[in-house]
């Protein structure tokens, strides 16, 4: 359907292949600049999750102890509670009259509000709060694998902290490290409800410009080829995972 | 004059046709039509007085699917081969793009319900009810019913909220900004300059709650809004007015009711259409959710008639855009929205 176009004036499909649509997306900086924020808004919440997680996860395995099951169950609610409620929740803590806005002008140390709605930072904690848990799971299962005492004993053969988890943690989490951030990668790329509700229809993103053009402009051609677009990405993505993996794995 | 008794003719065979339709009536038992409408509001007011007294009559069933125009707009495409909805509402600038693609029956001079329609407004499909775009505004920060040309003042940049576009809402924005400069909504480049010389919007809206808190809050100062269901909303805002300008006009807005073309159950569907543009319920709109009656022949209670559209002068104080010609912009409009409105 991405090479198909609807003739002028009308919304009836023309089966006839064309690469239109193509040439539009690449051709109009708009549809490239969304893209490029699409890709860097995943790539800071990968990484923002990777640092909250690593900490909790190794948290989780070797210190929480019998509270271990509670923790994981608090880090899956977002999970369970779908992408809408949590996002609505999120506008009322970050909105102008929200939670946090209130408490800052109460405390008289602000007078208008700060705006953390409609601009990247919400969409940021947004996705961040929705997806660590795909980044905290693997790496409990990577850690979990690790004898209780690896850090003990590298400690014993004179390691600092800083570097038990350089030399030591970090190598041994990094297929869970992988296997996370590919995970809240494709998941952040996609995303659809956080970007357009946290951004308030002013910061576009590749699915929220996909959304627009299939059911507000009716232009379901070129919304399908911005799908494609997103496939492709999401496959190169896959793909590359994979390959680290691979490597990770033959990496002693 | 031949032209009179010819109308009375048509009439009294449109009421035989009637009539005839009700005596056969037991023969719809077991049918169901489907009607695709707004949930909320909307929907409680057809089931009232148009489902009810359809089912009734006829036995058949009416099912309502809901959800948003634009959804809708993509289940006729994509069924039309083979269609399942048999009454469709839809927007001032989707039923015409309807009916240019075939793709719903075009309303009939002939029958009454078109004669009571006001003129020129069955544009695609038959029109439905009247809203009009004017500004919601924040009594405190504005302290006049604002004018359109206010809300360019100095004091208020930045301070207007906007629905997302694609939308009615936007369209009549730049239509307005546009006159405001002397030019129509032709002349995209002056249209789109003016609205960006509002700065960001304060906030892009998809309820109406979220803006009144807002206006409440002092954080927006006024926003274009189309009047109906803003005006029941306000009741519970003593702090929020709502301006119909007059220079130029509110924009005409209108709610359409379509006869999907070849649908499964077409004489129901034409019945649907006429309970929905009767007297009673077109009453029913203006009275509780003040959307203004198209049917000409409405007498409204005082209190309706102030918030609605409902007399021939209002109707013609009422700008009127070429949507044939914005619905073709669509595309390319967007694209410019989300560039020099949204900034991104």
């Amino acid at each position: 359907m991405s090479i198909w176009s609807q003739p002028p004036g009308s919304l009836i499909l023309d089966p006839t292949p064309t690469m239109e649509n193509y040439v539009r997306i690449a051709g109009d900086g708009y549809y490239i600049r969304g893209l490029l924020r699409t890709l860097w808004l995943s790539l800071s919440t990968t990484a923002i999750a990777a640092l909250l997680a690593l900490p909790l996860s190794w948290w989780i395995v070797l210190r929480a102890g019998r509270f271990r099951g509670l923790m994981l169950t608090l880090v899956l609610i977002p999970m369970v509670c779908g992408a809408l409620l949590p996002t609505l929740g999120l506008m009322n803590l970050l909105g102008p009259l929200g939670v946090i806005n209130g408490t800052l002008k109460s405390l008289g140390l602000i007078d208008r509000s700060w705006k953390m709605l409609g601009n990247q930072t919400g969409i940021l904690i947004g996705l961040v709060h929705a997806f660590l848990p795909l980044m905290v799971l693997p790496l409990v299962s990577a850690l979990d694998r690790l004898p209780a005492d690896v850090e003990s004993a590298a400690m014993s053969l004179g390691a600092n902290r800083r570097k038990v988890w350089r030399r030591v943690i970090l190598p041994l989490a990094a297929p869970g490290l992988i296997a996370g951030s590919a995970l809240v990668f494709c998941a952040a790329l996609t995303s659809f409800v956080t970007p357009l509700i946290l951004g308030q229809g002013k910061v576009a993103t590749f699915a929220t410009m996909a959304y627009q053009q299939a059911s507000l402009v009716l232009d379901w051609p070129f919304a399908s080829a911005l799908a494609v677009v997103m496939l492709v990405i999401l496959a190169l993505i896959g793909a590359g995972a994979w390959g680290a993996q691979r490597w990770a794995a033959d990496t002693p | 004059m031949h032209v009179k008794p010819k109308l009375t003719l048509t009439s009294a065979l449109t009421a035989v046709g009637l009539t005839a339709s009700i005596a056969t009536a037991q023969d719809f038992s077991g049918q169901t039509l489907i009607v695709g409408t707004w949930g909320g509001d909307i929907e409680r007011l057809l089931k009232e007085h148009a489902a009810a007294p359809l089912e009734e009559k006829t036995g058949a069933k009416v099912e309502f699917l809901l959800g948003g125009s634009g959804d809708r707009m993509a289940k006729i495409y994509a069924e039309r081969q083979n269609p399942t909805m048999d009454v469709t509402f839809q927007n001032i600038y989707e039923a015409p793009q309807l009916l240019a693609d075939d793709l719903v029956v075009a309303p009939d001079p002939e029958l009454d319900i078109y004669e009571t329609v006001w003129d020129g407004m069955n544009d695609g499909c038959y029109a439905m009810s009247l809203v009009g775009l004017g500004i919601a505004y924040s009594k405190d920060l504005v302290p006049e019913p604002p004018e359109w040309a206010d809300m360019w003042k100095p004091e208020y940049n930045g301070m207007i909220a906007m629905a997302p576009y694609p939308s009615s809402e936007g369209d009549g924005l730049l239509g307005v900004a546009a006159r405001l400069e002397g030019a129509d909504e032709h002349d995209a480049d002056v249209a789109f300059a003016k609205v960006a010389e509002l700065g960001e919007p304060a906030l892009t809206y998809t309820s109406l709650d979220e803006v009144f808190a807002l206006m409440e809050a002092g954080e927006v100062a006024m926003a274009p809004m189309i009047s109906g269901y803003v005006l029941a909303g306000l009741k519970e805002f003593p702090g929020i007015g709502f301006s119909f300008p007059t220079d130029p006009g509110p924009v005409l807005i209108r709610d359409m009711v379509c006869q999907v073309k070849n649908s499964p159950n077409p004489e129901l569907a034409q019945m649907f259409i006429e309970y929905a543009l009767s007297a009673e319920t077109q009453k029913a709109y203006a009275e509780e959710i003040y959307f203004g009656p198209t049917n000409s022949t409405v007498k409204l209670s005082e209190s309706a008639a102030a918030d609605t559209i409902n007399s021939p002068e209002e109707v013609e104080s009422l700008l009127a855009l070429d949507w044939p010609w914005l619905i073709e912009q669509r595309a390319d409009w967007t694209e410019r929205w989300n560039k020099d409105i949204m900034g991104q």
